[in-house]
């Protein structure tokens, strides 16, 4: 019960953007309609208005993630969003979140590679203060030696908990550390633990001038409000604050991978695990519909091909899936296998490449083509059924499109990929010179304890 | 899922919790409202009409649950559910993943202790071959032989699989330790030695005795017409034929005396895991909304007196927080974090220190009314979808709750006061009488924890089942 949990949270996460519609679905952009306004300091700001409940949503989404980070200072994208809960000029140390769960509101926050993304959820009584929270923390952060020590910490235990505890994390890290060399995509969003010992107040301070300029980041807010009331906040609190010049542009381009890379991790572990890397293009590349109609047939339901062969016929892993996140470079698209206990992970992996193989040499059906798109139908369906759901997708179809509007266009634009063209991105970023494959492989405690 | 995480600031707050949640400002919000039939088989048929998205959301409750599960079987009841899906008399299980999949509808299934679950969703559009789908699963599973070793198997590894996550299986192991031999100990989902045990005839005969309508529940909430959703329903259910199932009787449950230690060893680990707590309350206990008060003030926020003191305060861990998980007789109550090897004397010291400060001092008056706002606050949010309404309605129909635990919550959380905040403390947080459980790095912990209790126990993660040990 709790391994699906989390799994299902981090998921709704990461496949923001796979959510999107077919045909029927595009009167839905005049269903949930979207206001918006550019205030005079570049901040974007979009408002949908839905007053099914008496509560709003409210994200920022900031343009800086550990893309901007640099070796020694990796993980202070995500170290600085915990320092933006630990105190600024009228709401001081502990103060943001006693207030604002006094006034019945709550608040989390994430940190990708490529973004910052701050989340409100609250009553719409509580809509001031939390203007009045949000213009104090991005003006006038502290930088309080004490807090900077108990939050390394913090981080240090999230670390443990999510990666080097984490056989899943621990594999994932280790892959993307291979399949880059020369782009930063290549060290973890968490830091490399000797970097977040050793960061800076001078890198902090640092951080913060290069990300948190109002030209910097977007906010959307669904709920229980009118997009007039929520530019009159914007105009009061956020406006007044001065812009600055944003993050440099991350130049590096990954080079073309010319070759299969491998990796093992050897550690005491129950099963062994394997993960495949696939280097694909940025979210906002024409191929964005192929692959994710690609990656629906391998991978997505029991009726799956992926699922059908691994673990129904052939019956050697637990599960298979394919993940790919919003991206502003090109990325991977990570396939997972847990393979079954005493299965070598290389029959897994030669499975999947004979999968990835059948979608080469001869095309998708019709039926596997609209079973695909359906699905995303669905997906769409229930990204807008919440207030929330709707501010994380909204926030992330504008930041990595662009434009928000291209979620209400993925209805014509899924609509438009044929067979032929899932063929291609299959034969385009499936091959062999082009992925990286890491597997964990147990070692028995006696073994370990040597 | 197991790839390119997002760090957070915080865990998101589990379902656990979920269950303290509460009603909006201004009583404004109440529960929509619903329908309530049952059927001449005995069916329990509850409707409610959701708009918004065009989705039609199914939750069904069958009364028994892993409680049931035959000594020595664990993960009968689960086993018996994960495989509704996975053959019928019109489909196989691979003609039922093909359908569901193509219309993008999902079919979940599992056992709780309590009761078993089935829910489900489909487009408005696809009603008709949804409740096709549902139904077959539901009234027609045929169980293959060839399914049922598959899943066996496949669950035997999940349950290795877990171990590799602390977290994942530490409340198995809590709940094991506190409880003992009573039903709530025991792994719902089974373990690496019961589910070999398991074999086609008990789930045959488990599906046969339990899934019958007299003892089944029926939510369905989202975009439809009622009276033509009614009539579909009474064609598909009616002809279900009408039989009792013996009620599952779960012996109440009592705290445990005097404070016991529970190691599990985990020779990888960098952090120590650990629950600490006793037996809480049952889901109907005159005094649930108070202690959702309490609880939310002591331990079920970012900035709770238990988080601000392990995480904000002292840098101990990324989070710690307290839960109640009531169920149809006393579920556990427990005090959760993680912390690294070197600090996790000094983290469990503080959690202790906290626990005992909440006795000594009660709740300030500031505490006390930021849980009941945050509550409040945070409670529209829980029924939002259709999904969660039919969820809500039924099991809330499982445990004999009426429309006012919700209508009425704000009320009653209102009614909370310094006094009585205090009264709950003393009667429903343990105190003196505690159980531990830790995973972690034995070789490195042990000398250090053994001080915390009278008795303390140990096992190796690797070693087959949770607790007791395997005979």
């Amino acid at each position: 019960m709790r391994i699906r949990k989390q799994l299902l949270v981090i998921g709704g996460l990461v496949c923001a953007l796979g959510f999107a519609a077919i045909a029927s679905a595009q009167n839905e952009a005049k269903q949930f309609p979207v206001a918006t306004k550019t205030l005079k300091n570049g901040m974007k700001v979009l408002v949908q208005s839905d007053h099914s409940i008496p509560n709003v949503a409210l994200y920022i989404f900031y343009r800086i993630g550990s893309r901007n980070e640099h070796p020694g200072t990796t993980g202070l994208s995500h170290f600085f969003e915990h320092m933006m809960f630990n105190g600024a000029k009228k709401y001081g140390p502990g103060e943001l979140d006693k207030v604002m769960e006094a006034n019945g509101g709550e608040n989390n926050a994430y940190t990708t590679q490529n973004t910052t993304v701050y989340q409100d959820w609250f009553p719409r009584s509580a809509l001031p203060l939390i203007f009045d929270i949000e213009a104090d923390r991005i003006q006038y952060l502290q930088f309080d030696p004490k807090k900077i020590a108990s939050e390394r910490e913090v981080v240090a235990s999230e670390r443990r908990l999510r990666t080097d505890n984490d056989n899943g994390g621990l594999l994932d890290e280790q892959l993307w550390a291979t399949a880059f060399i020369a782009h930063p995509y290549q060290w973890p969003v968490v830091g490399w633990m000797s970097d977040i010992e050793h960061w800076t107040m001078e890198d902090l301070k640092h951080h913060f001038e290069m990300g948190y300029s109002p030209n910097n980041a977007t906010m959307v807010v669904v709920g229980d409000v009118t997009p007039d009331e929520i530019f009159q906040l914007c105009e009061k609190f956020i406006e007044p604050i001065p812009t600055h010049a944003p993050p440099p542009p991350v130049t590096t381009v990954e080079p073309e991978q010319l070759g299969e890379r491998r990796l093992a991790v050897h550690k005491t572990a129950e099963l062994p695990l394997l993960m495949i890397g696939y280097h694909v293009p940025q979210t906002n590349n024409p191929d964005f519909y192929a692959l994710n109609i690609l990656r629906t047939v391998l991978f997505q339901g029991e009726s799956s091909r992926m699922y059908q062969r691994l673990v129904d016929k052939d019956q050697i892993a637990l599960d298979v899936s394919a993940f790919v996140q919003p991206s502003f470079d090109p990325t991977l698209v990570i396939v997972v296998a847990q393979p079954k206990q005493g299965i070598d992970p290389a029959k897994c992996e030669t499975a999947i490449y004979e999968e990835f193989d059948k979608t080469k040499s001869a095309l998708i059906s019709d039926q596997e083509l609209e079973k695909a798109k359906n699905i995303r139908l669905v997906e769409f369906y229930h990204q807008m059924r919440t207030i929330n759901g709707r501010a994380n997708t909204i926030g992330t179809y504008e930041v990595f499109f662009g434009d928000y509007n291209r979620l209400f266009d993925a209805a014509k634009n899924y609509s438009a990929v044929t067979k032929e063209d899932v063929q291609r991105v299959a034969k385009q970023y499936f091959g062999a010179n082009n992925r990286t494959v890491a597997t964990l492989l147990p070692e028995n405690e006696e073994k370990a304890k040597q | 899922m197991r790839t390119v995480k997002p760090f957070t600031k915080t865990l998101l707050v589990t379902c656990l919790v979920c269950v303290f949640c509460n009603v909006g400002s201004a009583q404004t919000l109440k529960l929509p409202p619903h329908e309530k039939n049952v059927l001449k088989n005995g069916l329990t048929l509850l409707v409610m009409e959701k708009h918004g998205v065009p989705i039609v959301s199914f939750s069904a409750i069958v009364k028994t649950g892993s409680a049931a599960d035959p000594v020595g079987q664990d993960g009968l009841a689960t086993i018996t559910a994960g495989l509704l899906r996975k053959g019928t008399q019109q489909r196989t299980a691979q003609q039922f993943a093909g359908d569901l999949d193509f219309i993008g509808g999902s079919f979940d299934a599992g056992a709780d202790t309590d009761y078993t679950t089935i829910s489900a969703e489909f487009l408005t559009k696809d009603l008709d071959r949804g409740l096709d789908l549902f139904t077959d699963a539901v009234l027609h599973a045929s169980f293959p032989q060839a399914e049922v070793d598959k899943l066996l198997a496949q669950s035997v590894d999940g349950v290795k699989a877990s171990k590799d996550e602390a977290e994942a299986v530490l409340g198995t192991y809590y709940a094991g330790y506190l409880y003992g031999g009573h039903a709530y100990g025991r792994p719902g989902g089974g373990d690496e030695l019961t589910l070999k045990r398991i074999r086609r005839d008990a789930i045959v005969k488990f599906y046969g005795t339990n899934y019958v309508p007299s003892n089944t529940i029926l939510a369905v909430a989202g975009e439809f017409n009622v009276a033509e959703l009614k009539k579909k329903l009474e064609d598909a259910f009616g002809a279900w034929p009408a039989k009792s199932a013996p009620a599952v009787a779960i012996p109440p449950s009592t705290p445990v005396k005097g404070k016991h230690l529970l190691l599990v060893d985990k020779t990888d680990a960098s952090q120590t895991y650990f629950e600490i707590g006793n037996v809480g309350v049952s889901a109907t206990d005159p005094d649930r909304i108070a202690i959702r008060v309490v609880n939310t003030a002591f331990g079920g926020t970012f900035a709770s007196i238990l988080n601000t003191a392990l995480r904000i305060d002292s840098g101990y861990t990324y989070g710690a927080q307290s839960f109640f998980q009531p169920q149809k007789v006393a579920g556990p109550f427990a005090i959760a974090s993680f912390t690294k090897n070197e600090t996790t004397v000094p983290a469990i010291d503080l959690a202790l220190k906290v626990l005992d400060d909440l006795h000594k001092n009660g709740l300030t008056a500031v505490q006390l009314d930021t849980a009941k706002k945050y509550l409040k606050g945070q409670f529209p949010p829980r029924i939002e979808t259709s999904a969660q309404l039919a969820g809500r309605i039924v099991t809330n129909e499982f445990y004999g709750l009426d429309d006012n635990e919700i209508n009425q919550l704000e009320a009653r959380i209102d009614a909370v006061t310094l006094e009585s905040a205090k009264q709950i403390i003393a009667k429903h947080f343990p105190k003196e009488n505690l159980v531990f459980v830790l995973i972690g790095k034995s070789a490195e912990i042990r000398p250090a924890v053994k001080k915390y209790a009278e008795t303390m126990d140990e096992r190796r993660i690797s070693e087959p089942g949770f607790w007791p040990p395997a005979k």
